[in-house]
């Protein structure tokens, strides 16, 4: 089993933030971490890949405790694609790419021809080979998201964890990248929103409330109308979609609280 | 059907390329900046020929021996030569640690005037000048250097948990600064004769006059250490483009370097000030240019930024001493008039948050 988590905890200032959460990554999967804001998806990515020291339990990499790797060991095997990371650097798409490969080159030596190789192929994947040379900050959000993802095949994971890859993105482009995501061999474990979206390109979802994981597995054996009511405190209906054939979560209006009508 | 042109068959000429480029760039800059060190050194209110400043200079480095007039001879070496190095130096000295700021700050605006740090080296120096603090046994330098580890402590600890708010770590340096320079004017106006707030006041600014040749050797060792250290972490200072956690998931062992390379600018930015006191502003305006001319990659950015600082310093130097005849002005009035329209366009320039 490559990635395994035991119990892990972590706490910042006082507040328990992830709560005794235990999980395994099965190789090759799409996972969703899913749950509302301020569940701990976005630090449990980042007790995952060491930016965290969780405060009790272990993370394990083929066995191996997280805490015994080298941060350049670890960045072999693990990239993190943050939650709209930007600069005010002038910097092209290449140069961003070509930061993946930190990681593998020494101090001495230079650039090498594996290091090109990594670097054409992760361009093509996220198909932005033609605007290498373009700045930084004339690309969208959706293109910086692809890039990123880029400089992160570059850095030849085997893991690939992402943050929120579609916030802030406009649908088309959400669907373009969870797309490119799912077409990836990488293991990818990805926090996300969107239940549907999760739905439809997660092999595995993990949802989670409080910094505890409330239910693991395939999407619908975690996706019922009573978890999303205990969860995000909202109703619904979920069936197979006749279109895509996904689950898909149909949200209902609240019933506990009069709606906007004369009597309030 | 054209064959399809491969990256493999480009490679070679690329790799030439890349070989050829900055050795010329380099070049190029040391040529310059030889150039301005001998125009800085050949002018001045005495005149010397400049066959005979050419020849002191030879005498001087070792290289010839030609009998001179004594006292141009001295001029050259024991004044002007030596007051050029150091401003080279300096120069490069105070790019490099704008560079390395910018980098590890991720802002724009960084650099050791800025934040206070030059203010809290005056501090530092001056304390020691004035008041005698460690009986002595304590050099200039090292109150300069005590004064802007504190200065820096004081930056971190008001903007805590700096690089994610881009704005904060500068406010932060202004009020740093402002104390700084409170304390040090209470040292000054308490305990300092009139004579001494004289040349306190006057070195605050920034003043080449008093360098000789063992500050020539301390600056250039400083510099030199302080170069070679930034440049072995010029691929981490790359891997901070997209902020601390970015870094460290690229394998970058982000404490580590960044507690190295703030005393290595610490310790640079204090050198400095204790040699010809706070200058502004060079720390700002040359890393920029030099990343108009060699982009934002470090292995290329550091030595450009190196060179350019040095160049700049050595011509601010002149201009400082020829702009008012019959004395110099401080040379921090002549790299602020310089540096801060650039800070306002940089701020100007600055791209909203995403």
């Amino acid at each position: 089993m490559p990635i395994e988590a035991h119990e892990v905890s972590w706490s910042t200032a006082g507040r328990l933030i992830v709560d005794r959460v235990s999980l395994a990554l099965q190789p090759g999967q799409t996972v969703g971490l899913l749950g509302p804001n301020g569940a701990g998806k976005s630090s449990l990515l980042r007790l995952l890949c060491g930016l965290r020291r969780a405060s009790a339990g272990v993370i394990t990499f083929d066995e191996v405790p997280l805490t015994r790797l080298k941060r350049r060991d670890l960045a072999r095997r693990l990239a993190l694609v943050e939650q709209s990371a930007t600069t005010d650097a002038d910097i092209t798409v290449l140069d961003v790419v070509r930061l993946g490969r930190t990681p593998w080159r020494s101090l001495l030596a230079g650039w090498r021809g594996e290091d090109s190789a990594a670097v054409e192929q992760a361009l093509a994947r996220v198909a932005m080979s033609e605007r290498r040379h373009q700045q930084w900050h004339t690309l969208s959000g959706g293109e910086r998201q692809r890039v990123h993802i880029a400089r992160a095949l570059a850095q030849q994971p085997g893991e690939l964890l992402l943050d929120e890859p579609t916030n802030h993105l406009d649908i088309q482009h959400q669907l373009d990248i969870l797309a490119l995501i799912r077409r990836l061999e990488t293991t990818c474990v990805m926090a996300l929103h969107d239940l549907n979206l999760a739905a439809m390109f997660c092999d595995q979802l993990v949802l989670m409330k409080a910094g505890r994981v409330v239910a693991a597995g395939e999407p619908a054996s975690v996706l019922t109308p009573q978890r999303i009511h205990e969860v995000y405190g909202v109703a619904a209906v979920v069936e197979r979609s006749p279109h895509h054939g996904c689950l898909q979560v149909h949200y209902l209006p609240r019933t506990d609280r009069p709606g906007p009508g004369p009597e309030r | 059907m054209t064959p399809l042109r491969t990256p493999d068959t480009r490679a070679p000429r690329a790799a030439r390329r890349t070989l050829l480029l900055p050795v010329l760039l380099y070049g190029t800059g040391l040529l310059l900046l030889a150039a301005a060190i001998a125009l800085a050194v050949s002018i001045g209110e005495i005149r010397i020929p400049f066959t005979t400043t050419l020849a002191a200079i030879g005498n001087a480095l070792g290289i010839s021996d030609v009998p001179l007039d004594r006292i141009h001879e001295s001029i050259v070496r024991d004044y002007r030569l030596s007051r050029a190095l150091v401003a080279a130096c300096c120069g490069a000295g105070l790019a490099l640690c704008g560079a390395i700021l910018q980098a590890l700050l991720r802002n724009p605006l960084a650099e050791p005037y800025v934040l206070g740090i030059s203010a809290g080296a005056s501090t530092g120096a001056v304390a020691v000048m004035v008041l005698g603090l460690g009986g002595g046994a304590v050099s200039l330098s090292l109150g300069a250097f005590v004064g802007s580890l504190g200065a820096f402590a004081a930056v971190v600890a008001l903007s805590s948990g700096a690089a994610s708010r881009p704005n904060r770590i500068i406010l932060a340096g202004v009020a740093s600064s402002q104390l700084f320079n409170a304390l040090t004017a209470w040292i000054v106006s308490t305990s300092a004769s009139a004579e001494q707030v004289r040349g306190i006041m006057f070195w605050l600014l920034g003043n080449l006059g008093g360098v000789r040749w063992p500050e020539v050797q301390l600056a250039l060792a400083v510099v030199a250490v302080a170069f070679v250290t930034c440049l072995a972490c010029a691929r981490a200072l790359d891997a901070f483009t997209f902020g601390q956690d970015a870094a460290a998931a690229l394998g970058i062992p982000v404490r580590g370097v960044r507690l190295l390379l703030f005393t290595v600018t610490a310790l640079l930015t204090a050198a400095m000030v204790s040699m010809v006191g706070a200058i502004g502003f060079v720390g700002l305006v040359i890393p920029h240019a030099a990343r108009l001319v060699v982009g934002p990659t470090h292995v290329r950015l550091l030595p450009t930024a190196l060179l350019t600082g040095a160049i700049f310093m050595v011509l601010a130097d002149l201009v400082s001493r020829l702009v008012v005849p019959g004395q110099s002005l401080p040379i921090g009035v002549v790299t602020a008039l310089v540096g801060a329209p650039v800070f306002a366009i940089i701020l100007y320039r600055a791209r909203p948050p995403m």
